[in-house]
């Protein structure tokens, strides 16, 4: 005789973890001391409820996998959780509040890079976000209504400028301008229409726009199909230190690379 | 209505009058007879000085309207829109140009006050009122001056905002505040020393904070203000700027960043912080292959 609730019974026996993904307050009150031995972490974008554990998601992931592996890399990273142990997710899957159950071991193959892009990189990762919304904003919106392309390359800036060279005058000469400026999302608008890719600062400063990307494009791995953009991107971040992150005019993705490989996609209609 | 007026305005008549017409009227006579008499019995004085208070109301009144031609014809609304001491003022529901209107309009209204007491003699008070006469004039400059001190305090403060800004250096937030506390703290003490409170102490006060506030600061943070006034000439004028290989004394390397107090250089999977007041002393070699 078995029912429902069973059914969810068996995906969270044994669990050494329960992970929750941006919890309403009430469901991070109830859950917050689990009975057993399993520790709770809280994966949101703030932390809300002052969790004990807790791992900062930088973006509002929409593939629930990305945002799971996310969670789980930063936990392990955090050191609440290790390989061999299971956990249970309970994530939002259709839209905001907690409407599923997932159950996954941790292993190593976890490691997409998805928090190694974020946490482990030249640059800030407050800077790495910035870089991500300006890219889902352009986009989302176009400039004029028309699909643009765009490549910013975020960090070890001083070995990029050396392996590039300008296409044009550089307009962000003797300024002072970071991404997350209020102003930047417009400026940056205006000047994707021109070609060439952005350089950007470990602080978030743009050192230049209009560059040329010289790197040497052998052993660069990236799907095929994927036009200049993508290859220079791709593989700037094989001979430096930089990300590359990329907005495609084509499909209109916004895709990030390091170290020559692919790290993550993301669709900019879904944010 | 009609009336109701009447018998308002005299109500209050007999409690100063009852001295002087103590002959009372016999209470039979009908009420505009003792209005009247009420009235006859008033000393002219009084008259003199109600007289007063109407062209006292009427002059400061004058002067609210004119003034507020005044300051809005010389564009100072354009001038200070959008300074904090406006801003709460509309908060409140006026203007800094009303408050200073209405400021002046209150003083000749209370100025008018005062004359018109004293010319009715009213003893017990008059000692005091004259006091306050003489203190008026002060208490009115003493607010004046602190208006003005908070908006050009607030003015001063937006102008360097927008100069430096025009920079494009977000560090820089804490000069524009400091300018215009300077300048409110400036009007502060003018104030306190137009109504007579003696500032002397507290001009030496500041005199000291100042004074050990810039050698004990200018101690502490010599080579973090040298490395910061170096900056913000590196800043500037980009005599060197990301990716351009330098050599700061010994070091050698790629700029990677250039900040206010500090520029990053790597070499090697080596990266410097090089403080900026070594790219002076010591000076800059930009190598170029």
């Amino acid at each position: 005789m078995t029912t429902s609730a069973d059914l969810l019974a068996d995906l969270v026996a044994d669990v050494d973890g329960v992970f929750l993904f941006a919890p309403t307050g009430s469901t991070y009150e109830d859950y917050r001391e689990v009975d057993d031995e399993s520790v709770v972490v809280v994966v949101a974008q703030e932390n809300d409820h002052d969790a004990e554990r807790y791992v900062e998601l930088p973006l509002e992931f929409d593939n629930v996998r990305d945002r799971i592996r996310f969670g789980i890399e930063g936990a392990m990273n955090h050191g609440y959780c290790a390989e061999g142990d299971v956990v249970a997710c309970a994530v939002g899957v259709f839209g905001d509040p907690i409407d599923g159950v997932i159950r996954t071991p941790v292993t190593e193959s976890m490691h997409s890079g998805i928090f190694d892009l974020f946490a482990n990189s030249r640059a800030d990762p407050a800077v790495v976000r910035d870089v991500f919304d300006v890219a889902i904003e352009l986009g989302k919106k176009g400039q004029k209504g028309k699909p643009v392309g765009a490549l910013f390359v975020v960090g070890d800036a001083g070995k990029v400028m050396n392996k590039s060279r300008p296409l044009s005058y550089n307009p962000f000469e003797k300024s002072h301008v970071h991404v997350g400026d209020p102003i930047v999302n417009v400026m940056l608008k205006e000047f994707s229409r021109l070609d060439g890719a952005f350089v950007i600062s470990d602080s978030g400063k743009i050192v230049s726009a209009y560059r040329y990307l010289e790197p040497g494009a052998e052993g660069v791995d990236i799907p095929k199909g994927l036009g200049a953009r993508h290859m220079a991107g791709g593989a700037i971040t094989r001979d430096t230190n930089a990300i590359a992150i990329v907005l495609s005019e084509s499909d209109g993705l916004v895709r990030a690379f390091k170290g020559g490989q692919l790290v993550l996609e993301l669709d900019p209609e879904e944010y | 209505m009609i009336d109701a007026s009447p018998i308002a305005t005299v109500e209050p008549v007999p409690s100063t009058a009852a001295r002087v017409a103590s002959a009372a009227p016999p209470p039979l006579q009908s009420v505009g007879e003792t209005v009247r008499s009420a009235l006859t019995s008033l000393p002219a004085r009084l008259w003199l000085a109600l007289g007063v208070i109407v062209l006292a109301a009427f002059l400061g009144y004058l002067v609210v309207r004119v003034n507020r031609r005044i300051l809005v014809g010389a564009g100072v609304p354009e001038t200070i829109e959008g300074t904090a001491f406006e801003r709460t003022a509309r908060e409140f529901g006026t203007s800094t140009v009303s408050l200073v209107a209405n400021l002046s309009g209150y003083f000749i209204f209370i100025l008018g006050l005062i004359v018109a007491l004293t010319i009715a003699r009213v003893e017990y008070i008059s000692t005091f009122w004259n006091r306050t006469a003489g203190f008026l004039p002060s208490l009115f400059l003493a607010v004046l001056v602190l208006i003005v001190g908070l908006v050009v305090g607030d003015k001063v403060e937006l102008l360097i905002d927008d100069r430096l800004r025009g920079v494009k250096l977000p560090q820089t937030g804490i000069v524009p505040s400091l300018a215009k506390w300077s300048v409110v703290f400036i009007a502060v003490l003018v104030a306190l020393g137009q109504i007579g409170v003696d500032t002397a102490a507290l001009v030496v006060l500041l005199a000291t904070y100042g004074f050990a506030l810039v050698l004990f600061g200018g101690l502490a943070f010599r080579d973090l203000l040298a490395s910061g006034a170096a900056g913000f000439y590196l800043l500037l004028e980009q005599p060197y700027s990301i990716g351009d290989r330098v050599r700061i004394g010994d070091t050698d390397g790629v700029v990677q960043e250039v900040n206010v107090f500090v520029t990053h250089v790597e070499s090697d999977g080596a990266e410097y912080v090089v403080p900026n007041r070594r790219a002076f002393t010591e000076g800059v070699v930009r190598v170029r292959e």
